[in-house]
């Protein structure tokens, strides 16, 4: 009998069981969750960090779902099994682990098939991806998780393996999963391109803005010749969604991989419409192949 | 000449103890779930006569999984930071000390963070290395503190302020390197917090602690009213007041390790409860110390209650009730002592 | 001991603050040595930093002597447990602080510390006690008063009532009539004096007021610059030469009632009882 009540305690893990098809036995989510729209209308536990147990506790969930490496505290998931829940918590440092917690996941919910197929084509979807970067040299890019202070992320975690398979190379080389970095590093290094992650294209443009006349962002050739790369917040959920933000950042590194028309590209429309500067990027990006 | 009895001392703890219990059955039936007290008052009927099986078991997990835990842990935690409050401020002879003075806090902090940092996956780890963290601070503050052979008050005070600033120095350079997940709950923890529950065996060694370190501080109750006098006047009085520092010292440390280990650094408790019992009282630390035991369990139980339902389902960290009560609170007795 | 025997023998007691290995010690106090007998007043006399502080700390027990020794009825002070020394000796110091209020009859209560056991209250014996200590000193009035609300001198005999309130053997008081004004003194080195003479006690008064040691005190105990000068009766030690080397000042010394001596400034300026520190007598 397939678990009827489950409480997520991640955004990522509530993309993941609406992406599975199990939304209607979604019991509670956090305060963060909020892809699907349609997640807004469940239940609320609190926070990530610091959520209610009396509520998890109150909705009598069968199952619970923590994010166990980046977001929730082993504290709040170990508290939980001392109360008798049944509580799985993923730990993937890569996008093939994403992959395989997804399926795991599908697994427990008692969407076992469903599971494995979107995990299939999530798969296939990574290996055409492949196919088309090969050959091409990585580009040499810096991720701003934050702009001030200035935050990166680290190559073990799937995000710097995300970056990877979209045809990047970090210049940060830490094995820290949030390393803070001196700006000067960064200019030194002189990255190719400029990553950043946001839900809201706009807010970003804004902040590039200011930056630009700043000493030592103003030094970065990435930022003089606007070679910056906006993709959607999903790359930073270990969910379904993160492949389709790899394809997302992979289209504005390597644009020319990408100009010949596809049968097999997804049909569904593109997560974000691609802003004018990525427009740009990618006609700079076609007129010089380093 | 009004003098103090055994019988006023038992009459004034059993006062506070009802108070104590209203203020439980009050924290039992308020959070972020709703029970009724006739529903609560007949559950600890059954659970007293044996029958808790027939309990919905939703109801029990949360009122004795959850929240009574919480409570016994917040009355632990009240109980031991006002006595420590209340044995440094007789050590150091300074009304407005309290717990954290002397740095046993941020050994504990830096104590967590590290065990955060090189985080092995026994959830037990985090405050069984802030209790070691304690630990170390005061053995290093005690070294630090001494003159001539013995503990020295001011000496005590300057050691206890430097070892704080410098661990806090650490422990800010620590949080950069954090993972981000830890920066929040480690916060959390700074602020003082209750709501992480916490395995049962923490709570007995956290209640042996309590009850021998408190006796302890009690068993130098009479002497500690001398040593307000003046130390030398206390030494002609009879006092050994070698020793009285030293078990002073230890116990009141090991008590305020314990509490902030398990809860993080809830502030203003230890210093204006053994204040406000003492304007209620009277100064006699035979009966200070008892009353502030249980001045402050209540007062730690009613924030707690507060931090869980106020802002409910957000719950805020119990340490913002209390610094939001008690700084006003603290800023009015201030005024009144320089009158 | 019954009887006169000697209570306070203190011989060739010694003591110096810094004993460096190589250097020689800095005595603060050399070789002195004085017997004091129940139902007698011995003042200790000198200037400031004449070593009478290190000599009412040698008595009291907080200080071991270098050399020497110093016995209260057999047993010496240093090495008796502070409850032990609490019940034998009383000390009165200069400045007593009090952080947090106290009524009269509290602060006198605190003289029954040393016949506590841990977890004691006090016993109505204890009452009947301190009432008495503070009747002793006439300042039963006085009991059910908070202590920073009554005059100096009412504060000073509260003070005394605790040390009473010890039952001790030994009264050792330091500077008791610092800040009274000459009424006060008086009064004080009176009750001091009638509580040597009827309750057996010995008192040992620390000073510097000469006449007032001169008037009351049964032996006197004169320290210049860490050295004893001389132990007597008053007759004997004040003589001329003696107090102007050691006060240095051109003095006089005439002879009153029941042959004590009584000091003045040569060159005619009456110089009374009740003279502050800056002046020399």
């Amino acid at each position: 009998m397939p678990p009827q009540r489950i409480v997520s305690l991640a955004p990522a893990m509530t993309e993941t069981l609406f992406a599975l098809g199990v939304e209607e036995r979604v019991a509670g989510v956090t305060d963060f969750c909020d892809y699907p729209p349609a997640a807004l209308n469940k239940s609320r536990i609190g926070g990530a960090v610091n959520p209610n147990f009396e509520q998890i506790v109150a909705l009598q969930p069968d199952l619970v779902l923590a994010q166990a490496l980046t977001l929730n505290r082993r504290e709040t998931v170990d508290a939980l099994e001392r109360l008798g829940l049944a509580v799985y918590a993923t730990s993937a440092s890569t996008v093939e682990g994403v992959l395989e917690s997804t399926r795991r996941v599908g697994e427990l919910a008692g969407a076992g098939e469903r599971g494995e197929r979107l995990v299939t084509q999530l798969r296939e979807r990574l290996g055409k991806l492949k196919q088309r970067l090969e050959g091409r040299t990585p580009r040499r890019v810096l991720f701003v998780v934050w702009h001030e202070p200035l935050i990166s992320v680290g190559r073990e975690t799937f995000l710097g393996d995300a970056l990877r398979l979209a045809g990047a190379e970090s210049v940060v080389e830490t094995k820290q999963e949030w390393p803070r970095l001196s700006l000067e590093e960064v200019v030194r290094q002189q990255p190719d391109f400029l990553v950043f992650a946001s839900a809201h294209e706009q807010s970003v443009e804004k902040t590039l803005a200011e930056l630009k006349e700043r000493p030592g962002w103003r030094d970065l050739e990435a930022m003089s010749h606007h070679r910056v790369a906006i993709v959607s917040d999903a790359i930073n959920r270990p969910a379904p969604r993160l492949v389709e933000a790899i394809e997302q950042l992979a289209r504005q590194l390597h644009p020319g991989a990408f100009e010949e028309k596809d049968e097999t590209r997804d049909s569904k429309p593109p997560l974000r419409p691609l802003s004018s500067a990525a427009a740009k990027a990618r006609n700079v990006g076609a007129g010089s192949h380093r | 000449m009004r003098r103090l009895t055994f019988r006023r001392v038992l009459w004034v703890c059993t006062l506070q103890a009802v108070v104590l219990m209203a203020a439980v059955v009050v924290a039992l039936k308020l959070g972020a779930v709703p029970i009724s007290v006739t529903d609560l008052v007949f559950s600890l009927g059954r659970v007293a006569i044996g029958h808790d099986s027939e309990l919905p078991s939703q109801f029990q997990v949360i009122v004795f999984g959850l929240r009574l835990p919480r409570i016994i842990l917040a009355i632990f935690v009240g109980a031991a930071l006002s006595v420590a409050g209340a044995g440094f401020q007789a050590l150091l002879r300074n009304p407005l000390a309290d717990p954290y003075v002397l740095g046993v806090s941020s050994g504990a902090a830096l104590g967590a963070i590290l065990s955060l940092i090189f985080a092995p996956e026994i959830p037990l780890v985090t405050p069984a290395a802030a209790f070691a963290g304690a630990a170390l601070t005061i053995a290093a503050v005690y070294f630090l503190g001494r003159r001539e052979g013995q503990l020295d008050g001011s000496t005590l005070l300057l050691g206890g302020i430097v070892m704080a600033s410098f661990l806090s120095a650490v422990i800010m350079f620590l949080m950069t390197t954090l993972p981000g997940r830890e920066q929040r709950g480690m916060s959390f923890w700074l602020m003082g917090d209750l709501s992480t529950p916490l395995p049962e065996e923490i709570g007995w060694v956290f209640a042996v602690g309590l009850a021998v370190g408190i006796g302890a501080i009690y068993s130098t109750a009479a002497d500690l009213n001398l040593m307000l006098g003046g130390e030398n006047e206390a030494v002609h009085l009879g006092v050994n007041a070698k020793r009285v520092k030293l078990v002073v010292y230890v116990a009141a440390s090991v008590l305020t390790g314990l509490a902030v280990s398990v809860s993080g650094a809830i502030g203003y408790v230890g210093l204006l409860v053994p204040h406000a019992l003492r304007w209620l009282v009277g100064s006699d630390y035979r009966i200070l110390i008892p009353a502030s035991a249980l001045g402050g369990a209540i007062a730690v139980v009613l924030a707690d209650t507060l931090a869980r339902t106020i802002a409910a389902p957000t719950e805020l960290p119990v340490g913002a009730m209390t610094a939001m009560a008690g700084a006003p609170v603290f800023i009015y007795l201030l005024r009144r002592s320089m009158r | 001991m019954s009887g006169n025997a000697v209570r306070l023998n203190v011989e060739q007691a010694s003591y110096a603050y810094s004993a460096g290995e190589r250097q020689a010690p800095l005595f603060t106090l050399e070789a002195t040595s004085f017997q004091a007998r129940p139902r007698e007043l011995v003042a200790v006399l000198g200037p400031n930093a004449s070593g009478k502080s290190t000599l009412l700390r040698l008595i009291a027990g907080t200080l071991k002597p270098l050399s020497g020794r110093v016995e209260l009825d057999g047993f010496h002070t240093s090495q008796l447990d502070a409850r032990t020394r609490a019940q034998k000796i009383a000390v009165v110091q200069q400045e007593s602080p009090i952080l947090f209020p106290l009524r009269a009859w509290e602060y006198v209560m605190q003289g029954r510390h040393p016949y506590g056991r841990t977890f004691h209250f006090e016993s109505e014996e204890d009452f009947a006690i301190v009432e008495n200590a503070l009747e002793q000193v006439g300042a039963r009035h006085v009991a059910e008063r908070w202590m920073d609300k009554i005059s100096g001198g009412e504060k000073q005999r509260v003070v005394v009532a605790r040390a009473l309130a010890q039952q001790p053997l030994l009264l050792l008081l330091d500077e008791p009539t610092l800040h009274l004004d000459i009424g006060a003194q008086v009064e004080l080195l009176e009750r001091l004096r009638q509580l040597a003479t009827r309750s057996h006690h010995t008192v040992v008064v620390v000073t510097h007021e000469l006449n007032l040691a001169a008037a009351f005190a049964d032996q006197v105990v004169l320290l210049h610059k860490g050295k004893c000068l001389k132990v007597g009766p008053p007759a004997e030690v004040y003589r001329r030469e003696l107090l102007e080397q050691v006060y240095e000042a051109p003095l006089e010394v005439e002879y009153g009632r029941e042959g004590r001596p009584r000091v003045s400034i040569r060159g005619g300026k009456e110089i009374g009882l009740g003279s502050t520190p800056a002046q020399v007598v």
